[in-house]
């Protein structure tokens, strides 16, 4: 199921909620088999703030999105859903949008939440949201009443609600008292069905169940980030432990019921363990170089093609992840209404001896090439090596310039002439969907020529704008087939292979289910 | 003693100033934008040109760092830019949790350096000696962060008698904080216990040779006091001069360890700032960690005073 057309939302979850209603003979809501307890989570990366509107980091939104909801969010499949607001009308231009809010839910701190609310957030996140850029082509907004939120836009934008449910740096609804806040210091006061309790910078994060919390009665179970939530846990400790074998050690003396990201050199061994579960969740993101078209040699397509023809994918993802991996093509995985294969004929070839004659047909005459990687992510750092040796068998001049994440970024974007290829990972952006994915390769900076922005792949520039603009899913979904295909054909993007991030939990823990988040709401936990 | 004491301190500053101008240089020479790693790698440029301008990063350099100092003569270190709060509150908070920890590990230092060299020099070249030095060797040699996983895995995962990591305030809980430190505090403390080990027993062994140990013998005197009376305290005049380097070295080295452990102390936080370009936090922290190492020193050279009567400080001296 996939947003089609902002007119069609609402038919659809009214649809869906007619149809919810009328089987709730058949299918209740879910309910907590076990009620208490309190989890204790090993999460792999610290927290600065819980201020959702200001931080674009996972380790924030891993926790915040327990306490904070928006008008819409995602579901299990990544398709906009309604989340606080109860319907959605669009008017036939498509530059009204008007929302109507649930009704009964109240913040943590037991203010029912009205359309103030709503504005007083939105007024905040357009002046100090970090992806403020989702209401560039807002006009205004405006309450008519309490339970009513109305957006006019300038210009239409058929992608908007999509944009608007980004998970990325959501608009999470706040006490409009609270929205005065500077950046990093909003109190995480929300209407989610966990509430906050203390905030140790660097230990802890805890958080306990909110009683009277209001489950999304549209859906019968928990979905993505939204759908009927239920807190089954009477409190959810965030611990930091960023030391992998600390959080392995922490789980298997049980100190940890559940942690982020269990190393694979470890899985084998816990999964002999009767008290531990392993929890893959597979295509986290996708492992990737982006190239440099202003430095050469890979200004030349002949080459870019020719690193393309010579690089074993498996072989490169097998020592980045020991394992924990596939080479599934796409820059969308294929649970996905929109994925497309197109481009796969240049994915993964294998070819040295044809890659050799690309490059002798390019005039290679062993120019420097610089993989710009790090150590702050192994698997970017073995990533590549295994590539800089591929490449130096098929006779090329192969240099890694290592340097910690903050100045490879530095680097890649300030100094055009110091790399060929900077190794990084498509997470966020990839499961957003096919409309974030290639943010970074489109105007009006392209990462794959900083220094000339203006000399860009119009092949790709075309179909990134139609993929944003046209009306139809339909449209945009054969638009992101032919970005892809571009992407590939000219080498814009070098992806490797998805990574599998393995989770686990204490055997008595129940319906962990990973996503983007560690999600906490309608897990259960037997503590006797 | 007074007026050098005072003297000392005054001439801290210059120290102080070089220590924070330095600092501040070389982190605005390292590559690495702050305001990309706030705004996040989906932020279009006007949104980082925004957080530039919030963060006074879009000043040029000198009018930062006279900003800067400013600020310092008022008491403001500064707000951190990843967490949005006041530094000298953050640092502050953390002090007590990287002090507690190497305070333990100077006292676990302290007791089994100087007992293991004092026992080793007293038993020279039997077993007892080479086990001491074995165990030295050892200390110095291991990795710190290799040992406390080691620990972790053995103490916590296969015997189950302390816990993986944490920790507790000794404020609230001050057996809970025992628990939670005692391996972090073992893991810092094994390096210098080595060190300390070894430089005990070289000091104990050119003490027991001096002409008044033979007399405080030959008077009759029982080992015990020759021992302690006599050999410890003559013993310990070079070794309370590297008390202060130790605990220097052991605060320092808490970075790693607090890693390890999930410990929220000042190395952690200073580790972090440092790998998300967190200016103000470096800037306010090693300052705070400079002034604190120059206080160290300076009681250092008061105690050598107290244990070695022959040295006074006196004007010009």
């Amino acid at each position: 199921m996939g947003l089609t057309s902002a007119r069609r939302f609402s038919a659809l979850m009214l649809t869906s909620a007619l149809v919810a209603f009328a089987a709730s003979e058949a299918r209740a809501a879910f309910e907590c088999p076990v009620t208490g307890g309190d989890l204790v989570f090993g999460q792999e990366a610290k927290v600065n703030s819980l201020d959702m509107h200001a931080s674009s980091t996972i380790s924030t939104r891993n926790i915040a999105m327990h306490m904070l909801e928006a008008l819409l969010t995602r579901d299990e499949d990544n398709n906009p859903i309604l989340e606080l607001a109860k319907s959605v009308d669009v008017s036939d231009d498509g530059l009204v949008y008007t929302f109507t809010l649930r009704d009964g839910i109240k913040f943590h701190n037991g203010k029912p939440m009205t359309s103030a609310d709503v504005a007083a957030s939105f007024d905040r996140y357009k002046k100090v949201g970090i992806e403020s850029v989702i209401l560039s082509n807002v006009a205004s907004w405006e309450t008519p009443d309490p339970m009513t939120f109305v957006i006019t836009m300038s210009q239409a934008q058929p992608t908007f609600l999509e944009d608007l449910s980004s998970f990325s740096v959501p608009i999470v609804i706040v006490p409009a008292e609270l929205t005065n806040a500077d950046p990093l210091k909003l109190e995480p006061v929300g209407t989610g069905p966990f509430e906050f309790v203390e905030f140790i910078a660097d230990s802890h994060v805890k958080l306990k169940r909110y009683e009277d919390y209001v489950p999304n009665e549209q859906f019968e179970e928990r979905t993505g980030f939204g759908g009927y939530k239920v807190a089954c846990l009477d409190t959810v400790t965030f611990r930091i432990v960023t030391e992998p074998g600390a959080r392995v050690a922490g789980l298997e003396t049980g100190e940890l019921h559940a942690v982020e990201d269990v190393p694979q050199a470890s899985v084998a061994r816990l999964e002999e363990d009767p008290n531990i579960n392993i929890v893959p969740y597979e295509n986290f993101w996708i492992h990737i170089a982006t190239p440099n078209f202003a430095k050469p040699p890979t200004d030349d397509p002949l080459v870019r093609k020719a690193i393309q023809t010579a690089l074993d994918m498996d072989e490169i993802m097998e020592a980045a992840t020991d394992g924990a991996y596939n080479t599934n093509f796409g820059f969308q995985t294929q649970n996905r209404a929109v994925y497309s294969d197109s481009g796969q004929e240049f994915f993964n070839l294998k070819d040295a001896d044809k890659a050799k004659q690309l490059l002798e047909e390019a005039g290679y005459n062993g120019e420097e090439l610089v993989l710009l990687t790090n150590r702050d992510y192994t698997t970017m750092y073995n990533a590549a090596l295994v590539m800089q040796a591929q490449l130096q068998a098929i006779g090329m001049n192969v240099r890694l310039e290592v340097q910690d994440w903050p100045a490879t970024i530095a680097t890649r974007d300030n100094q055009p002439d110091a790399w060929n290829y900077h190794f990084t990972g498509w997470g966020t952006n990839t499961s957003l969907g096919y409309l974030a994915v290639f943010k970074f390769l489109a105007k009006p900076r392209p990462i794959y020529n900083f220094a000339n922005p203006e000399d860009t792949v119009a092949d790709f520039d075309e179909a990134y704008h139609d993929m944003l603009n046209l009306t139809t899913f339909e449209e945009r979904a054969e638009a992101f087939a032919r970005a892809q295909y571009a992407v590939m054909e000219h080498g814009i993007a070098l992806p490797f292979g998805w990574l599998t991030k393995n989770q686990a939990t204490r055997a008595n823990v129940h319906n962990f289910v990973p996503f983007r988040i560690p999600r906490m709401y309608n897990v259960w936990m037997e503590t006797s | 003693m007074g007026p050098y004491i005072l003297r000392r301190l005054v001439s801290s500053i210059p120290v102080l100033f070089l220590v924070t101008l330095i600092s501040f240089s070389l982190m605005q020479l390292v590559p690495g934008d702050p305001a990309i790693l706030v705004a996040g790698l989906n932020a279009t440029p006007e949104e980082v040109e925004r957080v530039r301008e919030q963060l006074g990063l879009n000043q040029p350099f000198h009018v930062q760092l006279l900003s800067w100092y400013a600020n310092l003569l008022r008491g403001d270190l500064g707000t951190s830019f990843l967490l949005g709060r006041d530094v000298l509150e953050v640092t502050i908070e953390r002090l007590p949790v990287s002090i507690s920890i190497a305070l333990y590990a100077l006292v676990l230092t302290l007791l089994v350096g100087i007992l293991s060299g004092v026992l080793a020099a007293l038993r020279q070249n039997s077993w007892v000696d080479q086990a001491v030095m074995t165990f030295a060797l050892i200390g110095v040699s291991v990795p710190n962060f290799w040992l406390g996983l080691m620990l972790i895995v053995l103490f916590a995962v296969h015997l189950g008698w302390l816990p993986s990591g944490g920790y507790v305030d000794f404020r609230d809980d001050l057996f809970g904080w025992l628990q939670a430190t005692t391996l972090p505090a073992i893991s810092l403390a094994m390096l210098q216990m080595g060190l300390l080990a070894r430089i005990t027993r070289s000091t104990m062994l050119e003490v027991l040779r001096q002409d008044y140990i033979r007399t405080a013998r030959a008077k009759g005197l029982p080992e015990h006091r020759v021992v302690g009376l006599h050999a410890l305290k003559n013993a310990m005049i070079p070794v309370v001069t590297v008390i202060g380097i130790i605990f220097s070295l052991l605060l320092s080295g808490s970075v790693v360890i607090e890693t390890i452990f999930s410990i929220p102390g000042l190395g952690s936080l200073l580790g972090s700032a440092i790998l998300r370009r967190d200016y103000p936090v470096i800037q306010g922290g090693l300052l705070l960690v400079a002034t604190m190492l120059l206080l160290l020193n300076l009681l250092v050279d008061v105690l050598y005073a107290y244990f070695d009567p022959r040295v006074r400080y006196r004007d010009g001296q």
